[in-house]
C-alpha cells in the first residue's frame, strides 16, 4: 500500500502538515488517515467528483466574461484550536482599530492633529471620499464586513499581509468548499470535530438588521450587486439566497426624497439597508463616476440624510491603503491602546526618500505592490521579474512613490496539493471573515484558504489561476469550558463553538402506525394472477379454486 | 417580487416550454417527412421554417432544419439557444430559485451538444431535450413555493404552449396526405388520448378540436389560455394595489377564449392558418401587456446635478 505522502518533499516554507523532521503536524493526523491508504487513482477520483460537484452547482467565479469553476483542492488546510484564538483575537482587534480609524478620519481626523499619521496620507489616498465626509452611520458601524488576508512565514509565526474592508469576496466559496468536502471526506469529519461556517448567512443578516436607519423595525435588506457578469457574481446570488434577501441591480432601484426604493411587481418598496457588493466609484453617478451604469443616483444623499445604511460604507478604502497598512500597528496602539496581535509583513514606504533609494538598489530581491491595488494585480515578484519589467518598475516608482510599497518574499506556507496525480506542496495564504454588528466583531472560524496551483508560485490570487482549501477549525477539547476561554471570546453565543453537552438520552417511543396499502390487493393479487395463467396452460396439477 | 426577477421567471418558464415544443415539432415532422415519399422535401423543410419564423436559408434540407431548430447556439430559435437562454435567466434569478430546479437547468445547459448530428442522432438529442423540460416541470411542481415568482414562471409556460401548439396545429396543413393530423396529435403526446375521448371513428374536425378547444387536454390551446389566466389572477390577487395592472392580458385572453370557442369548427378548419396566425398574434399582445405592467421599469426618474436642486 502506496503512503500517499512517501513522495512528498517540503521546501524552504512552512509546511502546514509535515513537520522539519518529515512526521505529520498532531492537527492533520484525521486527514493523514482519511488519506493515506489511497492511492493516486483514489485521490483522482475524489478530485474528479469535487469538480462535478461544482460544476453541476454552478459554483464559478468570472475571468474575462467567462465562467469557472473555482479549483478546490481535497486536502484540506487545518488550524488547531489554541492557535486559531490567537488568530480570531488578532483580526478582530484589527477591525476594531481600523473602524476608529475611519470614524475619526471621516470626522475630527485627531489621528493627524495628534501626530500619528501624516495628513498627506489621507489627502493622497485614492479611496478617500470627501463627499460621505460628517456621515455618521445609524450604528457606528462602516466595516459590517472585513477579509483580513494572513500568511505563514518560513519561521511559522502568522503576519498580516493585507486588509479588505470594502467589498472583500470569497465567503461564498468558504460555504460551498464545506459542503462539497463533507460529502468526499466523511471520515475525516467523523473523527473530530471541526467548527461549523454555516451560520455565517445569519450572521450577516443580523449586522445588517442592525445597523439600519433609526426608527426602522423590520428593515428591508436587500444585496446589491454589479451583475451577472462581475467575478463574484456566485457570491452575490448565495448571500441573498442564504439570507433570503432580494439581489438587486443598480437600475432596480431609484432615490426619492431621501428614501431608496426597489422597483417590484407591486410597484416601489422601501429599501433600507444595502449590503452592497459594488465599488465605491461606481455607486452613484452623482457623486461619483458620472458614466456609472451600476449605481444609483441620489444614494450618497439618501445615506446621508439617513434614509438608507450602505454596509460596507462608502470610503472603507482609505484604510485598506497599503500604505496605510503600515501605520495599522500605530493605530492599534492609539486608538485601543494595545499591542497587536499580530504583526504586519516588514514593508518599506517608497516614499521616504532613504527607503526608496535601498529598494531600488534591491529591487530583484524583493516584492513591490500597488498601495490601490486587489486581486494580485500590479504585483511584481523581483526574483522572477525580467530586466525590463524592473526598469518599467523603477520608473513607475520614481513617477508616483505614493503609489507603491515594496516588501522581502515571504516564503507562505504550504499545503498539500493534488497536482496531476501526486500530493504537492503549494504555497496558500488566509483570508478569515469578520462581521460587525455594532456589538461585537465575529469571525468565521476558519475563512478561505487560496492556493496557489503553479510551482514556486506565490500569488495566490483566484484571478491569477489559484484554487482553493477548505479551511478546518479544530474545536477545542471538549474538557475545556467556553468560560475559561478568557477575553478572546467576543461571540455572544458558544452554538458553534464548544461541542454541546451530550443531551440526556430519551428512550425513543413513535406509535407504530402501519402504512396504509390498496385494500384486498394483496389477497386478490395472487388469486387473480394464478387464474389468469390457468386459461393459457390448464396446469393440471395447480390447485384451482372454485372448482 | 423584483420587475426583473420577475421577467426572468416568465422567460425561462417560456424557453424551457419552446424547447420542448420545438423537440416535439421537430420529431413530428422529422417522421413524416420520412414517410411521405411524394413530398419534396426542401419545400417540407422551407414550410416547417417558415411556420418558426425562419427565412433566411434558401433551399433548406435536412442538416438546416436540425441545425437551425437544433444544435447551432447562433440560431435563435434552436433548442440550443432555448435552453442557454432559460439557463441565462436562471443564473439572473439565481437567488429565487430552489438550488434543484437551478442544477436541472444549469446540468442541461452542460450537456447541450457541441457538435452537429444528422437524423439518427436527431431523435436522441430530441428525447433528450423533452425529458430536461419534463424533469424541470416536475421539480418546479414539486418544490416551489406558488408565490409569484411561480405564478410569472407558469404564465410564460402557458403562453408559449398556446403559441407553440397552434404552431404544431397549423403545421397540419403543410403536408398533404392523410397522416398529418395523427402525427401532430402523437407529436402533443394527446394520440391515445383522443382516440379514448372520442373514441375510435373520428375526423379530422375533432382531432382539430381536441387540439383548440378541448380544455382538458393540458396541450390544448384553451388550456394554455386558461391557465395564463389563472396565474395572471392570482398576481393581481396577490398584489391588490397593482390588481388592475392585470387587466389589458385578461382582456386579449379572454377575447381569445370567446373566439375559439364559440367559432364554427369547420371554418376554424377552413382557415386554420389564420386562426392559428391570430393566436400567435394574441400571445404577443398578451406578452407585451404583462411587459409593459409588471416588467418595465416604472418613469425613469430624472435627475439633476446638486447644484441645480
Amino acid at each position: 500500500m502506496g503512503d500517499v505522502l512517501s513522495d512528498y518533499h517540503t521546501g524552504d516554507a512552512f509546511d502546514e502538515m509535515v513537520d522539519g523532521e518529515g512526521s505529520v503536524r498532531p492537527s492533520y493526523q484525521a486527514v493523514y488517515s482519511a488519506l493515506s491508504g489511497s492511492t493516486s487513482d483514489d485521490l483522482r477520483t475524489i478530485a474528479e467528483s469535487l469538480a462535478n460537484n461544482y460544476t453541476q452547482a454552478g459554483v464559478t467565479f468570472d475571468v474575462g466574461g467567462v465562467e469557472r469553476p473555482f479549483p478546490l483542492d481535497l486536502v484540506p488546510r487545518v488550524i488547531a484550536s489554541p492557535e486559531w484564538e490567537i488568530i480570531e483575537s488578532g483580526v478582530a482587534q484589527r477591525v476594531r482599530a481600523l473602524e476608529a480609524f475611519l470614524s475619526d478620519i471621516y470626522s475630527d481626523a485627531r489621528v493627524i492633529s495628534d501626530g500619528v499619521i501624516p495628513s498627506k496620507l489621507i489627502t493622497s489616498s485614492t479611496h478617500f471620499h470627501r463627499a460621505v465626509w460628517g456621515i455618521q452611520p445609524g450604528n457606528g458601524v462602516r466595516i459590517h464586513v472585513a477579509g483580513v488576508d494572513l500568511i505563514r512565514n518560513p519561521s511559522g509565526e502568522v503576519r498580516v499581509l493585507e486588509d479588505n474592508v470594502r467589498v472583500p469576496s470569497g465567503v461564498s466559496y468558504v460555504m460551498t468548499n464545506r459542503n462539497a468536502m463533507i460529502t468526499v471526506m466523511p471520515e475525516a469529519f467523523a473523527n473530530q470535530r471541526i467548527r461549523p461556517v454555516a451560520s455565517y448567512p445569519t450572521r450577516l443578516l443580523t449586522a445588517l438588521r442592525k445597523a439600519a436607519p433609526p426608527g426602522v423595525d423590520d428593515p428591508t435588506v436587500v444585496v446589491l450587486t454589479p451583475g451577472v457578469f462581475n467575478s463574484a457574481y456566485f457570491e452575490h446570488t448565495l448571500l441573498a439566497r442564504t439570507m433570503g434577501v432580494e439581489l438587486v441591480e443598480g437600475r432596480d432601484l431609484e432615490c426619492r426624497r431621501g428614501k431608496v426604493f426597489m422597483r417590484t411587481t407591486a410597484g416601489l418598496q422601501r429599501v433600507d439597508v444595502i449590503y452592497r457588493r459594488v465599488d465605491d466609484e461606481f455607486l452613484d453617478p452623482v457623486h461619483f463616476r458620472s458614466d456609472s451604469m451600476l449605481g444609483v443616483p441620489g444614494l450618497v444623499n439618501a445615506i446621508r440624510t439617513g434614509g438608507v445604511t450602505l454596509a460596507n460604507a462608502i470610503g472603507n478604502g482609505v484604510a485598506d491603503d497599503k500604505l496605510v497598512y503600515t501605520y495599522v500597528p500605530d493605530l492599534i496602539k492609539y486608538y485601543l491602546r494595545e499591542e497587536p496581535i499580530i504583526a504586519n509583513v516588514d514593508t518599506w514606504r517608497l516614499e521616504d526618500d532613504e527607503a526608496r533609494e535601498e529598494v531600488l538598489d534591491r529591487l530583484e530581491d524583493l516584492v513591490v505592490k500597488p498601495v490601490d491595488g486587489s486581486g494580485g494585480k500590479g504585483i511584481v515578484i523581483g526574483p522572477r521579474a525580467t530586466q525590463s519589467e524592473l526598469d518599467a518598475l523603477r520608473r513607475q516608482v520614481s513617477e508616483d512613490p505614493r503609489g507603491w510599497i515594496a516588501q522581502p518574499v515571504v516564503q507562505l506556507s504550504t499545503v498539500p496539493t493534488l497536482i496531476e496525480d501526486g500530493l504537492k506542496p503549494r504555497h496558500v495564504d488566509l483570508r478569515p471573515f469578520t462581521v460587525n454588528n455594532g456589538e461585537d466583531i465575529w469571525v468565521l472560524p476558519g475563512g478561505l484558504t487560496r492556493v496557489a496551483l503553479p510551482e514556486g508560485e506565490l500569488v495566490v490570487n483566484s484571478s491569477q489561476g489559484g484554487g482553493s482549501k477548505d479551511t478546518w477549525v479544530l474545536s477545542p477539547p471538549p474538557h475545556r469550558s467556553v468560560s475559561h476561554r478568557g477575553s478572546t471570546n467576543h461571540t455572544d453565543d458558544a452554538d458553534d463553538r464548544a461541542p454541546a453537552p451530550p443531551p440526556p438520552r430519551v428512550p425513543l417511543t413513535v406509535a407504530k402506525i402501519p402504512m396504509t396499502v390498496m385494500p384486498k390487493f394483496a389477497e386478490t393479487q395472487q388469486q387473480e394472477q394464478d387464474q389468469q395463467q390457468q386459461q393459457d396452460q390448464r396446469p393440471a396439477t395447480r390447485r384451482s379454486p372454485g372448482c | 417580487m423584483l420587475s426583473r426577477i420577475a421577467e426572468s421567471m416568465f422567460w425561462i418558464g417560456r424557453y424551457v416550454e419552446r424547447a420542448e415544443d420545438t423537440a416535439r415539432l421537430l420529431q413530428t415532422h422529422l417522421r413524416l417527412i420520412i414517410e411521405d415519399t411524394t413530398a419534396q422535401v426542401v419545400d417540407a423543410c422551407r414550410n416547417l421554417l417558415a411556420l418558426m419564423s425562419v427565412d433566411h436559408v434558401k433551399d433548406p434540407d435536412l442538416t438546416d432544419l436540425l441545425r437551425i431548430l437544433g444544435y447551432d447556439p447562433s440560431e435563435p430559435t434552436s433548442i440550443y439557444c432555448c435552453y442557454a437562454s432559460a439557463r441565462d435567466n436562471a443564473r439572473r434569478a439565481r437567488e429565487v430559485i430552489p438550488l434543484d430546479l437551478w442544477e436541472c437547468v444549469n446540468a442541461t445547459w452542460h450537456q447541450l451538444p457541441t457538435t452537429p448530428f444528422g437524423t439518427t442522432g436527431a431523435h436522441v438529442f430530441l428525447n433528450w431535450a423533452r425529458e430536461r423540460s419534463a424533469m424541470f416541470a416536475g421539480i418546479s411542481r414539486g418544490i416551489m413555493v406558488r408565490d409569484d415568482g411561480w405564478q410569472f414562471m407558469s404564465m410564460g409556460r402557458s403562453l408559449e404552449q398556446v403559441d407553440m401548439t397552434s404552431r404544431l396545429v397549423a403545421s397540419a396543413s403543410l403536408t398533404h396526405g392523410g397522416t398529418q393530423w395523427p402525427a401532430v396529435l402523437r407529436g402533443c403526446g394527446g394520440h391515445d388520448a383522443f382516440l379514448r375521448t372520442y373514441g375510435g371513428l373520428y375526423t379530422y374536425r375533432e382531432a382539430a378540436e381536441f387540439l383548440i378547444v378541448d380544455a382538458r387536454f393540458p396541450r390544448s390551446i384553451m388550456h394554455g389560455l386558461l391557465a395564463a389566466s389563472d396565474s395572471l389572477q392570482k398576481v393581481a390577487l396577490n398584489n391588490v394595489v397593482t390588481a388592475r395592472h392585470a387587466e389589458p392580458a385578461l382582456r386579449s385572453l379572454g377575447q381569445l377564449r370567446a373566439r375559439l370557442e364559440y367559432a364554427d369548427l369547420d371554418e376554424l378548419r377552413a382557415n386554420l392558418n389564420q386562426e392559428m396566425s391570430v393566436v400567435q398574434d394574441v400571445v404577443a399582445q398578451v406578452s407585451t401587456a404583462i411587459a409593459t405592467s409588471y416588467f418595465a421599469a416604472q418613469d425613469p426618474t430624472a435627475w439633476t446635478t446638486e447644484g441645480t436642486r
